[in-house]
């Protein structure tokens, strides 16, 4: 569905992102990295705002640049809030669908489905200033969809949106995603989860880690993780942990706790437990290597560091 | 890469095959609504209303009714060209800097055809809302009863004033795309160079501009040529050729302005950072 060979693009001298190379098939995809990794470029080279540096972009088979066929295609929803704001979602919708290549009629139709859809059928001929955040980015949303695309692509849909809104986003989104493809891009990885979406991870501009979820995890687990432990008799202990295989290395931090480095934190947190009970050591924190995205997220942005332990 | 799930993609739906008209159309439409706002509409006003003021005011300081030969030309400076350029001014020229500031480029770009239809729906709401607005103060100053026999340049004055429309809304297409974020300066510069000073240049550079194809329609159809005989060096500020070619030259002029435009626009790229 997206294939990008070894991709370069530069703004003059400023790089968005740098030699990527990746291959997304059919499916929900989150792209993460910090704010400034590349992933607004990304999404440009995409969707046909931008025309790569280097390198060669695909979105359907084709490139997509000032390419009808692609665009036709594909839905944006761009994180850039929506200051359109005289007219109305149902205007602004219709209007969209209209330059997307359909009649009025059909566009009038889409739009109040659509509208309705995304949960703004009350709001439909309000003024979109008078409209929440979370109100303008379901019009945005809505826009997106409205023609209905084979491939959703989201820039930082759920960015500024209260919980309550945020949760029926990202409902509204999964249910989307499970017919259509779906790319998201967010700094938050939280939302990706929630998504139940494949990963790619950038970062500098680099793409520094693609593939499913649990696939990104195993890659995680072949490198040191660290587990944190405070205890009554820490000395004890960390002699413990060092006589273990698991532990690469061994650092305290404070009078009661230290760290140790390992590459099966989980295994190695059961078995230092399992010891301290033994040995009757009181042990009050135990936790093993961050498992969620977060913490996988961070591990890969240390790995593209070169900070491997 | 393998995705978390794997959805089965439908087969895309074709939209309905429709011309690029009605897109650009749709635009016309969206942004003739932008324009029905007080302070758009305020200055319409004034585009309406200052031309039959200055009109006054020369009455009032000569005493007695203009008489036709001098209010005349004085109407085509104050309607077809001053109320023309300061509308597709304010109009045409933020047509992408608009789009960009307003963060609703993106949603136009990526749609196909976006970006010609964008270009081609605002030339057409420049075109007409500015029309609209020096049509009515032509009126309003013909009503007026300023100039002695004023209604005798009712139909050539509206055919400059769409003329006036047609070729300059084109022209400023040009410093939109090319420096959308100043375009307005640039097209102040355009206006000044282009139509105000190469236009008055008796050389080839003239035969480009709109400005010498106005002039030439406006003493053709006012029947001034022959008083012109009498001013062999006014003679220069006119085309020698028939009024029909010099219609059919700005015709050609905004077309070509027009495509070259679009090619630009087609073109460009604006990276994120350049968007609201």
């Amino acid at each position: 569905m997206i294939s990008l060979t070894h991709v370069t693009k530069l703004y003059g001298t400023v790089i968005g992102v740098n030699d990527v190379t990746v291959e997304l098939g059919s499916g929900a995809y989150g792209l993460l990295g910090p704010n400034g990794a590349g992933k607004t470029t990304f999404l440009g080279l995409v969707t046909g705002q931008l025309r790569p540096s280097m390198g060669d972009v695909r979105v359907f088979g084709e490139r997509p640049f000032f390419n009808s066929r692609v665009l036709r295609r594909i839905g944006y929803c761009p994180a850039s809030d929506l200051t359109e704001r005289n007219a109305t979602p149902r205007e602004w919708v219709r209007y969209l669908v209209q330059l997307s290549g359909f009649t009025p009629e059909s566009a009038s139709r889409r739009a109040d489905r659509t509208l309705e859809q995304v949960g703004l059928g009350e709001a439909v001929n309000r003024p979109l200033s008078t409209l929440s955040k979370g109100m303008r980015q379901r019009a945005k949303l809505a826009g997106a969809i409205a023609h209905d695309p084979d491939l959703l692509v989201l820039d930082e849909p759920f960015d500024g949106l209260d919980p309550v809104a945020r949760h029926e986003l990202v409902s509204l989104v999964r249910t989307w995603a499970h017919s259509r493809s779906l790319l998201v891009a967010s700094h938050l990885l939280h939302e990706v989860e929630a998504l139940q979406a494949g990963l790619a991870v950038i970062l500098g501009g680099r793409l520094v880690a693609s593939g499913p979820v649990d696939e990104i995890r195993r890659l995680i687990d072949t490198l040191p993780s660290e587990v944190r432990v405070v205890s009554s008799a820490p000395r004890r202990l960390a002699e413990m942990a060092c006589a273990s295989a698991d532990a690469d290395s061994v650092r305290f931090v404070g009078t009661d706790t230290f760290v140790v480095a390992t590459r099966a934190p989980r295994d190695f947190a059961e078995r230092i437990g399992a010891a301290a009970v033994a040995e009757g050591i009181l042990v009050s924190e135990l936790v093993p290597g961050d498992r969620s995205l977060e913490g996988i997220f961070g591990r890969l942005v240390q790995i593209h560091r070169g900070v491997t332990s | 890469m393998t995705p978390a799930s794997r959805p089965s993609v439908a087969a895309p739906e074709t939209p309905p095959p429709i011309p690029a008209l009605a897109a650009i159309l749709a635009v016309a439409r969206f942004q003739l609504g932008r324009l029905l706002t007080p302070p758009r509409l305020a200055m319409a006003a004034l585009g309406v209303v200052f031309p039959t003021a200055i009109l006054l005011a020369a009455m009032k300081a000569s005493g007695r009714t203009l008489p036709f030969h001098y209010g005349a030309p004085l109407l085509y400076a104050l309607v077809p060209e001053a109320v023309c350029m300061l509308g597709l001014l304010v109009t045409m020229c933020p047509v992408v800097a608009d789009e960009l500031e307003r963060g609703t480029w993106v949603h136009v770009a990526v749609r196909p055809g976006g970006r010609r239809s964008l270009l081609l729906g605002t030339y057409l709401a420049a075109v007409v809302w500015t029309g609209s607005v020096a049509l009515s103060a032509l009126l309003l100053a013909l009503v007026s009863g300023a100039i002695a026999g004023g209604w005798a340049v009712l139909w050539p004055f509206i055919g400059l004033i769409g003329l006036s429309c047609i070729g300059r809304a084109a022209l400023f297409a040009l410093p939109a795309v090319i420096i959308p974020k100043k375009a307005l300066v640039a097209g102040v510069g355009v206006a000044l160079v282009v139509e105000y000073l190469a236009g008055f240049i008796p050389a080839v550079v003239n035969q480009l501009t709109v400005a010498l194809r106005l002039r030439t329609l406006l003493v053709r159809w006012m029947g001034w040529r022959r008083q012109l005989y009498s001013m062999p060096e006014m003679q220069l500020l006119i085309d020698i050729n028939p009024p029909w070619m010099q219609v059919a030259a700005v015709f050609v002029l905004a077309v070509v302005f027009l495509a070259l435009a679009l090619a630009i626009l087609e073109w460009r790229q604006f990276p994120p950072s350049e968007e609201s």
